[in-house]
């Protein structure tokens, strides 16, 4: 039954090219200890405790908040974090103690119990994203058959978090930033799920080992990845940029934070919010963009595999890095990037990345349709690429066209007289 | 129903649910009817979990928790003195009345239907989803989406100022 | 049939404790959604009575006031208030001190408008990476500062006469590394924000003051020539030998916050070529001349202007023979600048209103004084 991917490890315990082995070890014994039913209990905690231990922790602490903050450092030409231990690799943890001990006030006139409850609604979803991601070949928690549909239904439940934050703090400047969240993210999901449909479109049905792929699973996507030597990003180059606006859109980060957005309004839906309270919001945004990262990296650039090279470096290491590669893009907008407006980006979703996104669906759509007639010949796919980043880059330029945008190619730089004067009309200043 | 923690956990979703439903009815305040609306979906959405209808379950959680509920938060947001909390109101007895007939209705109709219950129910996956939503019942999934279609172009009429109105008739 | 969903205005206060105010200013929107449809400015916040106070102290007393009233270019300040002062008491500057204020308040244009194009951004929300781009380079200008006067920020370096201390050996070195570095700087300033999508999208079409708006409310500086008026008092009115040296005065194009920031970056060019020139051409000689510490001008009145970074400072003294002014007025240029912001914030969103407060440039200390 075995399919030949599973043959990437041995089953040794001490085989950390998958790291499953040794959980199954510590449940199979514990399994002969505990009183029948307890050991899911225990297989639940053992994920989650392994999962942030190798991954999310580190990845927290040391990607969302360290380096975010020593990579936007240098490219602010400072230093960024480096008083607290060496380099300052304890500051992250400098923080959180600081977060832990401070007040967390509650203003008077807000609503007490929301309030206090909007960060923990926030908190869930973010650990709960992470059971359906594939770290390797049986590395995944719950391999479920509809994990995309997972993943979308569990990250739409933190708006409603951020929202209740907003309202409930009885601040107008929260109350904006609710606002501008509930808009941004009915407009913002839509390409979103569109984008992602074009990922699902073409990694369905593709035969594996006698069976099918299903294009819904994550773990299926892998595998599609694996048998075509070939990431869905080549595929989809409009996906991959669609999905990554609208989730930066979704997630607040910088080109488009407006519902956070700090020169505007303060701090948007967390202005109220001090302590830890406001810690549990500031850490799980990083959460989220992380699980984001790491569910591009499966979806997009092809999960734990890399080109063969899984067999020899662990698959969850490959994975690790290219979620945090993913993340850099991340960091590398939000250091360079002004923010757009409100009414802008809502017109930018709709009317810019929704067409765009059905155009891709199209094209995948109809590539699909003819890629399975030909029997899925491997050839045909490497064609598809070709095709689809040349038709990508014609749809942005045409819509782009079409819809009057002409990108400025040089810095505008003001005109220049030489004599004081009164008014001078475009056109008439005298060159010196 | 196998097992003890099937078991568990459906009766801990009733709970969540017929709580969370009872407070949309009983609380005061309009935005906390909402957050208990929420949660009602949530809970229904582990209904279907419990059920193996995985795609169901996800899809409830999507259109419910993340499109319907942010739309009503959105309307929300544009009711004027939302936040304030609602008095009395003399429509409370017959509103008792007219749910204590639709509940009679209802424990009627389930005790008087005859339960199939199977072994197993069959596994439904997406694919057999999909084709038969687009195969045996393409017509009322189409009329659906028809009447979708009239509700936005409803909103949007309505949603228009006078001006606009005035300029895309020039246009 | 088509009724509009009505909704309700609501008053929000923008400031005093704002991150975007720079200061503490407020402004008193009245908003519909986020629809400005209503701004009243509120300021007063930092007023510190400094007309008052600098009638009981004497004339050469008086210039670390000036410094505290602009705290971001306070070498334009004191050059104000000195030329004031000497015009009241008719004392000529030898030619060596003039060359040096101007290149102090060239100096000081550059590290103030470093300030303000990096604030501007950081308003319209790139997050901080501008702003401290900005601060990189207004941070060696300031070392120059301190290597000449012995202060960063309140300088105090001018004195009726001329300036306090002749400069420093390190000093032009210091001044030829400005040279070379700014360009890049400027270039890299460029092609990160004025060549910018979102950028241009924040800020074209947004403020737009037109020529008339701009003169009616007798607006300066850069938020003039934004508009397209070529006025600097630099070539209107010189001072200090502004007439001897070769440079171009930026205009905008329609007027909008876009063209306010692009201006100022094109005045941090032309003061480059300020410099270069005046530190070329630095005439020896005594850097000030005599005037007696207990100063008393004859009986009379004097106003001086100078074009300072945020557009005409002007100073106005009137002398009883006393050893003090009897009257000390200071026409800020932030205060008058800010008059235009209700015309030009209402009709737009918040997120403009903090751009077009950010492009206009204001100092809190110089509009409460």
């Amino acid at each position: 039954m075995a399919p030949y991917f599973l043959a990437l490890s041995t089953n040794h315990w001490y085989d950390i090219r998958d790291l499953s082995n040794i959980s199954r070890v510590i449940l199979e014994g514990a399994d002969k200890i505990l009183p029948f039913g307890f050991v899911y209990v225990l297989a639940a905690l053992l994920g989650f405790v392994a999962s942030f231990l190798i991954f999310v922790l580190p990845s927290q602490l040391y990607v969302g908040v360290y380096g975010e903050r020593k990579i936007i450092g240098r490219m602010q030409s400072r230093y960024g974090p480096n008083r607290v231990g060496p380099l300052g690799l304890l500051q992250p943890i400098a923080d959180a103690i600081k977060l832990l001990t401070k007040e967390a006030l509650t203003p008077t006139k807000s609503d007490r119990l929301v309030m206090y409850v909007a960060p923990i609604i926030f908190v869930m979803p973010a650990v709960l994203l992470f059971a359906v991601i594939p770290f390797g070949p049986r590395m995944v928690f719950a391999n479920i058959p509809v994990s995309l549909l997972y993943f979308l239904a569990i990250s739409s439940v933190p708006v409603i978090a951020t929202f209740m934050a907003g309202w409930s703090a009885n601040n107008k400047y929260s109350l904006f930033g609710a606002m501008r969240i509930v808009g941004m993210t009915i407009s913002y999901e839509v390409p979103l799920v569109m984008a992602l449909l074009g990922a699902v479109v073409i990694t369905s049905g593709a035969p594996f080992g006698g069976g099918v792929l299903n294009g819904m699973a994550l773990q299926d996507m892998v595998l599609w990845s694996r048998e075509f030597h070939m990431w869905v990003v080549f595929v989809q180059p409009l996906g991959i940029a669609i999905y990554f606006i609208c989730i930066s859109a979704e997630l607040n980060r910088t080109p488009t934070d407006i519902a956070e957005a700090e020169s505007e309004i303060v701090a948007g839906f967390l202005t109220e919010y001090s302590g830890m309270k406001w810690g549990l919001f500031y850490g799980m945004d990083i959460g989220y963009a992380i699980a984001a990262s790491a569910f591009a990296a499966t979806v997009f650039l092809g999960g734990w595999t890399l080109f063969g090279l899984e067999k020899w470096v662990p698959p969850w290491m490959i994975f690790i890095g290219k979620t945090h590669l993913f993340y850099f893009i991340f960091i590398w907008t939000r250091g360079t990037l002004p923010r757009l407006r409100s009414d802008q980006l809502m017109a930018f979703a709709w009317k810019f990345l929704l067409p765009l996104s059905l155009f891709n669906l199209f094209v995948i759509t109809t590539e699909r349709m003819i890629w399975s007639d030909q029997d899925y010949a491997k050839g045909l796919i490497y064609l598809f690429a070709v095709i689809n980043a040349v038709l990508a880059v014609g749809a942005v330029y045409f819509w782009a066209r079409f819809n009057g945008y002409k990108p400025e190619n040089t810095p505008i730089r003001p005109r220049l007289v030489k004599n004081s004067g009164g008014f001078v009309p475009v056109g008439s200043e005298v060159k010196s | 129903m196998d097992g003890g923690g099937v078991v568990f956990a459906f009766y801990v979703l009733s709970a969540v649910t017929l709580v969370a439903a009872g407070g949309v009815m009983v609380s005061r305040n309009l935005f906390h009817a909402v957050l208990f609306l929420i949660l009602t979906f949530v809970g229904i959405a582990g209904f279907f979990v419990l059920l193996s209808a995985d795609f169901i379950a996800m899809a409830q959680v999507i259109i419910y928790v993340g499109a319907i509920a942010v739309l009503v938060l959105f309307a929300i947001l544009l009711t004027p003195r939302a936040g304030r909390n609602n008095g009395e109101t003399r429509f409370a007895a017959p509103g008792i009345l007219l749910s204590v007939c639709l509940a009679a209705v209802f424990l009627f109709v389930i005790h008087d239907t005859a339960w199939q219950t199977g072994d197993l129910a069959p596994s439904l996956g997406v694919a057999e989803l999909g084709e038969a939503l687009l195969t045996t019942w393409v017509l009322p999934f189409e009329m659906a989406s028809v009447l979708l279609t009239a509700a936005l172009v409803g909103a949007i009429m309505l949603a228009r100022t006078p001006q606009e109105e005035a300029e895309d008739a020039l246009a | 049939m088509t009724q509009a969903i009505k909704s309700e205005p609501f008053i929000l206060n923008i400031g005093p404790q704002h991150p975007s105010t720079h200061g503490v200013f407020r402004i008193k929107a009245t908003v519909d959604g986020e629809k400005v449809i209503d701004a009243e400015m509120v300021m007063g916040y930092l007023h510190r009575s400094m007309e008052k106070l600098a009638e009981e102290r004497t004339y050469t007393q008086n210039i670390p006031f000036t410094d505290r009233t602009d705290y971001l270019s306070s070498m334009s300040n004191n050059l104000g208030y000195c030329l004031a002062a000497e015009k009241l008491a008719g004392i000529e500057v030898p030619a060596r001190g003039s060359a040096i204020r101007v290149i102090m308040a060239e100096l000081q244009r550059l590290a103030s408008h470093c300030m303000a194009v990096g604030a501007f951004s950081n308003d319209t929300g790139a997050w901080q990476t501008p702003v401290m781009w900005c601060f990189r380079e207004r941070e060696k200008i300031l070392d120059i500062f301190e290597v000449t006067s012995g202060a960063r920020l309140t300088c105090n370096y001018m004195r009726i006469g001329g300036v306090a201390f002749d400069l420093r050996p390190q000093f032009e070195p210091m001044v030829r590394k400005i040279l070379k570095d700014f360009p890049p700087f400027l270039q890299e300033m460029e092609d990160l924000l004025s060549g910018n999508e979102i950028f241009i999208s924040r800020t074209r079409g947004v403020g737009v003051l037109s020529p008339e708006m701009a003169t009616n409310s007798s607006l300066s500086g850069p938020m003039l020539r934004g508009s397209g008026i070529a006025w600097d008092l630099r070539k209107a009115d010189p001072y200090c030998g502004y007439d001897l040296y070769d440079f171009d005065i930026p205009i905008g194009y329609q007027g909008d916050s876009f063209d306010r920031f692009i201006v100022r970056l094109e005045e941090m060019r032309q003061s480059l070529k300020i410099i270069q020139q005046a530190l070329d051409g630095l005439p020896s000689g005594p850097h000030s001349t005599q005037v007696p510490l207990a100063l008393r001008p004859p009986k009379g009145e004097a106003y001086a202007r100078i074009e300072s970074p945020r557009g005409e400072l002007g100073y106005y003294l009137v002398s009883d023979e006393g050893p003090s002014p009897y009257r000390f007025h200071i026409r800020p240029p932030s205060f008058i600048n800010l008059s235009a912001l209700r015309e030009m914030t209402v009709g737009g969103t918040i997120a403009d209103a903090i751009v077009v407060l950010g492009s206009i440039d204001i100092v809190v200390g110089e509009i409460d004084r």
